[in-house]
């Protein structure tokens, strides 16, 4: 048995119908983030709906297109270490300059 | 024997694949890269001292380039389920249906671009300028090199280089084309949206908070 067959075997990927599924919650995601825009509410609100609808595209994506969610936890971390380092960076500067929701 | 057979050339002490392993590896460089870009982005935003700003992003057509990009990464996973299972019609379609929505998403940040000039917003105009075009020049680069890479991917399928038995190339390519979406996720979020949110009645009162902000009011 060849390692990429063995691959195959290791992890059971979702189906094509799950990834249409997936597809269109974000679908959906994105147009819920465009009707959010054009509503007139607090900008300190309106960062955290946007925030929320963004992060949840994203792990559909990381987790299921990306395979993360089936996938060995050691390409998880190699992925989110990073990033966490990122995102704190991220929101320390944002604190400092106060600039995110202004 | 390996060396005679090939078979376990990829064997690894990490019971990983390194191919795949260097890809995240990469992938997880790209998002400290990507990180900065935005961060520098969210920085300097409302610093400007002349010349247009987040006003002039149009949220319709960044609404619609975004759809055409999440849409291509349902058409990538459509293509590796189908290289998996052995069906290359489908893989090839699929993956022909990825470069073109990419290309199309390239088309958009033409059009967009080309605006922004008209408009009177160059990475030279002002601080907006500089770091929005250089962190989505960067994302747009990033999408052309994955459309060069599916076709490269597609004719080689044509020549019987790309199988099911190494769909793996299609799933490392296929990595990389969700990393250029969900960056795409995380700036059409924090820099169109949250970015232009209110951002027509905010132009004129920032010019002196911006002037506080670079030490000249």
């Amino acid at each position: 048995m060849t390692t990429e067959h063995a691959h195959v075997e290791e992890h059971a990927h979702p189906g094509a119908r799950q990834y249409v599924i997936i597809g269109a919650i974000l679908a959906i995601i994105t147009l819920i983030e465009f009707g959010v825009f054009y509503l007139s509410i607090d900008p300190a609100l309106m960062t955290w709906i946007i925030l929320i609808l963004s992060s949840s595209k994203f792990l559909l994506v990381v987790g299921y297109f990306m395979h993360l969610k089936f996938d060995d936890v050691r390409f998880s971390g190699l992925f989110f270490a990073p990033f966490i380092i990122m995102v704190s960076i991220g929101v320390v500067l944002m604190a400092l300059f106060f600039n995110l929701t202004r | 024997m390996q060396y005679v057979t090939g078979i376990d050339d990829h064997r690894t002490s990490t019971g990983l694949d390194n191919r795949k392993l260097l890809m995240w590896a990469f992938l997880g460089s790209d998002v400290m890269f990507f990180g900065t870009l935005i961060g520098t982005h969210l920085i300097y935003r409302n610093r400007n001292l002349s010349g247009p700003q987040e006003e002039i992003l149009s949220i319709p057509i960044t609404t619609i380039s975004t759809f055409v990009l999440l849409m291509s990464s349902l058409a990538m996973v459509l293509a590796l389920a189908a290289i998996q299972r052995g069906n290359m019609g489908s893989f090839r379609f699929w993956t022909a249906i990825v470069a073109i929505f990419g290309s199309i998403f390239i088309g958009f940040q033409m059009f967009e671009f080309t605006e922004f000039a008209h408009l009177g917003l160059t990475p030279r105009t002002n601080l907006f300028g500089s770091t929005f075009l250089v962190m989505t020049g960067f994302h747009g680069t990033h999408v052309a090199v994955g459309i060069l890479w599916l076709w490269s991917i597609l004719f080689a399928s044509y020549k019987g280089k790309i199988h099911q038995g190494n769909s793996l190339q299609v799933e490392i390519a296929g990595l990389y084309w969700h990393f250029v979406d969900i960056v795409w996720i995380v700036i059409f979020g924090v820099v169109y949206l949250i970015g232009a949110y209110g951002a027509e009645g905010r132009a004129l009162e920032d010019i002196p908070h911006a002037a506080r902000a670079v030490g000249i009011g």
